[in-house]
């Protein structure tokens, strides 16, 4: 393999701003996850439970057509078309988006501190700030794919299915839990990702942090209740704060006893909070030269 | 203009000093960065780079402040690592278009570029293999083609050749070579291995303990070295020896009866060696200027 600089060209182009290459980071971490198989192995679970929604719509399109009475019948469940059918959906793709991110957030943030990324980027012409915003719009895009995007599909499969259109005007409330939900998840699971990764940057010990903040801390809550007799104890449980905010988000009727949406919001945030400051912390641009 | 002009630069880590006082003004060509670990070579990079802003100094480089340009500098500069910098799970086309992006070239031009850069360095057949299948040769080519993908106008290269065989350290260094010298590129070649510098460099930066000991070009560090001269002789020398000191000429005699290092005053013209031993019935046989290479050079300055 020779080099050969003969015919040498320079590049003559104008550069574009710092905020146009984040959009180049997202692209090249998605791409990274999508091309793995062992992630479509999760990804798939996210599809497989999708199609099932999706199937269910058609059916009871269908039968609402052909037999009223059944469709009646169907509409007990609640399986589709309610806010409550559809936060329970994304709940479900959220676990499943977790796991993926369990597995996937040592490639995307861990190998970064590994294998050099963090020089790779950092020795550009961004800032901290941009890779930072660029890592967490990565996983922010990967959560909205399987948890947001389904939902917003699926529910105008339900409205365009539906008898009228009607469905879309008289339930607006339903696409702001989508997006509310949605954006709760993004934004938690993002940042959440970025901070345990920054630290731990092995798949091993990350899956066991991050089953320990959403599992054993829900878990300490539960037993923290139990044996203080305060369900106060049950913010601790994260993976719950952030359900219960979406099904604020879809209209769910608020809880007379702690946690509250208001206490789950506030935990969140200070979750949120503190995962920034260990994740500016952690990336530091001198590090680039060793 | 300078390539880097940098003037009276300190940089304090908490209490420790890791640069002092550091004053040089570089022009354009390749330039070469010696010191030992821990001489304060890695903040410099850094300052130059705009990573780090330095405690007291003023200084620009491709005529860009090095306070508050950062990501404007670092535009303009290509950076190759001495460390793995790979984002796994990446093909070397798509890496090296990534970084193209990530220096503000539209994604169409970086992808075009990438595939350019590759082929010059000779990756053209592993340009659609995963980065971290290849070997270490073809990493640090990768490193390179990824610095250079935007077009700098100035490569800092730390161990460019590190982990490289014979063949291709030697390709490396006349990349690097015909770099600066055909197609106009500045490079800065941080490594420690001296001979690199002395193959590819016109310019030399000598780092120690946070001082810059030596800067300027590797001729002219060695013209000032120029006025020692190695005699030769037969028979006895001590009425020579006695001429030598008395017009000013410090003689030192290393172990060999028949020679010895003479270090002239200025202005010294080496037929005086001649006319002396004429006047003292003397056969001088050979009278050879030293010439130093790199590494004594490095070694004289430090010293001093």
């Amino acid at each position: 393999m020779p080099i050969e600089l003969t015919g040498y060209r320079g590049w003559e182009g104008k550069p574009r701003g710092s905020w146009r290459s984040v959009w180049a980071i997202v692209r090249s971490g998605v791409l990274m996850i999508l091309r793995r198989w062992v992630f479509w192995l999760l990804i798939g679970l996210g599809l497989l439970n999708f199609i099932f929604n999706f199937a269910f719509i058609y059916l009871k399109a269908t039968l609402t057509v052909q037999n009223e009475g059944m469709a009646q019948f169907l509409d007990n469940y609640q399986v589709t078309g309610t806010g409550e059918a559809y936060a329970n959906f994304m709940q479900a793709q959220a676990s499943i988006t977790a796991l993926l991110l369990a597995f996937a957030g040592a490639s995307l943030i861990g190998a970064d501190y590994r294998q050099g990324g963090m020089v790779f980027y950092l020795s550009r012409r961004i800032e901290r700030r941009h890779y930072i915003v660029g890592k967490l719009l990565t996983v922010a895009t990967i959560v909205t794919m399987i948890t947001t995007l389904p939902a917003l599909l699926l529910f105008a499969q339900y409205g365009v299915l539906s008898k009228s259109l009607d469905y879309f005007i008289d339930n607006p409330r339903i696409i702001a839990g989508i997006v509310g939900y949605g954006a709760v998840l993004a934004i938690v699971q993002s940042l959440l990702l970025f901070a345990v990764a920054a630290w731990v940057h092995r798949a091993v010990p990350l899956v066991m942090c991050w089953l320990g903040i959403f599992v054993l801390l829900e878990a300490l809550g539960s037993a923290a209740r139990e044996i203080n007799d305060n369900r106060t104890w049950l913010l601790l449980g994260i993976w719950r704060d952030m359900h219960r905010l979406g099904e604020w988000c879809f209209g769910a009727r608020e809880a007379s006893r702690p946690p509250t949406s208001a206490q789950c919001a506030a935990v969140l945030a200070g979750v949120c909070v503190v995962c920034l400051i260990v994740i500016v912390r952690r990336v530091r641009a001198v590090e680039i030269v060793r | 203009m300078s390539l880097i002009e940098l003037h009276d630069v300190s940089h304090h880590y908490g209490s420790v000093c890791a640069l002092q006082g550091v004053t040089v003004s570089l022009q354009p060509g390749a330039i070469g960065m010696i010191g030992q670990n821990g001489a304060g070579k890695s903040t410099l990079l850094k300052i130059l780079l705009g990573l780090v802003r330095p405690s007291h100094g003023t200084g620009a480089v491709l005529g860009r402040n090095i306070r508050g340009s950062g990501a404007e500098l670092r535009g303009s500069v290509g950076y190759m690592p001495e460390a793995e910098s790979m984002v796994p799970g990446l093909r070397g086309v798509d890496l090296v278009a990534l970084a193209g992006e990530l220096c503000g070239m539209p994604r169409k031009h970086a992808l075009r570029r990438a595939h350019e850069v590759l082929s010059y360095l000779g990756l053209d057949e592993a340009r659609y293999r995963r980065s971290e299948e290849y070997s270490v040769g073809m990493k640090q080519r990768l490193k390179l083609a990824a610095a250079m993908v935007h077009d700098p106008e100035l490569l800092l290269l730390d161990e460019p050749t590190a982990g490289l065989d014979p063949d291709g350290r030697d390709s490396m260094l006349s990349l690097l070579a015909s770099l600066a010298t055909r197609h106009g590129k500045s490079l800065m070649l941080s490594t420690h291995l001296l001979g690199d510098i002395d193959r590819v460099c016109s310019q030399v930066v000598i780092v120690d303990r946070g001082r810059v000991r030596g800067v300027g070009r590797i001729s002219d560090l060695r013209a000032e070295y120029r006025g020692r001269f190695r005699l030769r002789w037969s028979g006895a020398a001590t009425a020579f020896l006695e001429s030598l000191r008395s017009g000013g000429v410090a003689v030192t005699v290393n172990g060999r009866p028949d020679e010895c290092i003479a270090e002239v005053p200025e202005g010294w013209p080496t037929r005086r060696f001649f006319e002396l031993a004429r006047r003292d019935n003397f056969t001088l046989r050979e009278v050879h200027p030293q010439e130093e290479d790199l590494e004594a050079v490095y070694h004289r300055l430090i010293q001093t």
